[in-house]
């Protein structure tokens, strides 16, 4: 037997620790990223040369292992919504880093970024609540 | 100049490389179908998937984008890369709709545009 519930509080918040997990891989692999900025990729060698120096970047190795976390989370996820409904709640990040930055950094906001806040939130809120979840009893 | 250009094509293949190995692993997990109440049974799920030649695929393809998407960091200004990667977005309804035959309503469609443009309101402030 199987019935249709609302997806539940603990998948959102389960989404949004998987969100934060994918946030920090972001920020280890920028910071890779950055090691290798100066170099030019104009051909298949140095595109071979750009991934050498990638891979000596610890960030990236750190970055990797965040990368298995989350897809174990992530397939606990999908194996309970829809994937047009985890994608667009994980963009929870967009809200969540800039507010962050604001509360811990003391960075400033410009109007324009407020309202694009808010809208991230009115969607993630409009895409949940067309979600429901399988649950099998 | 064509920068721009070069830069737009490459996110747009990090986002199509990274949709076509997400719509990979749903199918796999839809057809494994079993309810996750424990972390056993988690587990479980994650030891069936990774028998799943074609899983390794998408890993592979996740691995595709990424390197990708590095290089568009080491490269783009990062507010212009992460307006246009928001595009990953309607890339997934589209896909999740025609490929995993997924019912999109007009509330969730409705939802992810507005995600799509509240991210490049915040990103490109």
């Amino acid at each position: 037997m199987s019935a249709r519930k609302h997806i539940s509080f603990k998948i959102i918040l389960f989404l949004f620790c998987t969100d934060l997990l994918e946030t920090i891989a972001q920020f280890c692999f920028k910071k890779g990223a950055l090691t290798a900025q100066f170099l030019k990729v104009s051909s298949l060698a140095s595109g071979v040369d750009f991934i050498i120096t990638l891979a000596q970047s610890h960030f990236l190795w750190l970055g990797l292992f965040f990368v298995v976390i989350i897809f174990i989370c992530w397939s606990i996820i999908l194996s309970k919504v829809d994937l047009s409904v985890a994608v667009p709640v994980a963009s929870i990040s967009y809200v969540t880093i800039p507010l962050a930055s604001v509360i811990f950094l003391g960075e400033k906001i410009i109007f324009r970024q407020w309202s694009g806040i808010f809208l991230i939130l009115s969607g993630i809120i409009l895409v949940y609540f067309s979600a429901r979840v399988r649950e099998i009893i | 100049m064509g920068g721009i250009f070069f830069i737009l094509g490459l996110i747009f293949i990090t986002d199509l490389i990274d949709t076509a190995g997400q719509l990979i692993i749903k199918a796999s997990i839809n057809k494994i179908d079993f309810h996750i109440d424990s972390i056993p049974k988690a587990f479980r799920l994650i030891l069936q998937l990774i028998r799943i030649p074609r899983v390794w695929l998408a890993f592979l393809l996740s691995f595709l984008s990424l390197f990708v998407w590095l290089f568009v960091l080491s490269r783009a200004e990062l507010g212009f890369a992460f307006s246009l990667d928001s595009m990953r977005y309607i890339l997934i309804v589209i896909a999740s709709a025609v490929l995993l035959k997924e019912k999109i309503t007009l509330s969730r469609w409705l939802g992810i545009v507005c995600v799509v443009l509240g991210i490049i309101l915040v990103a490109s402030g």
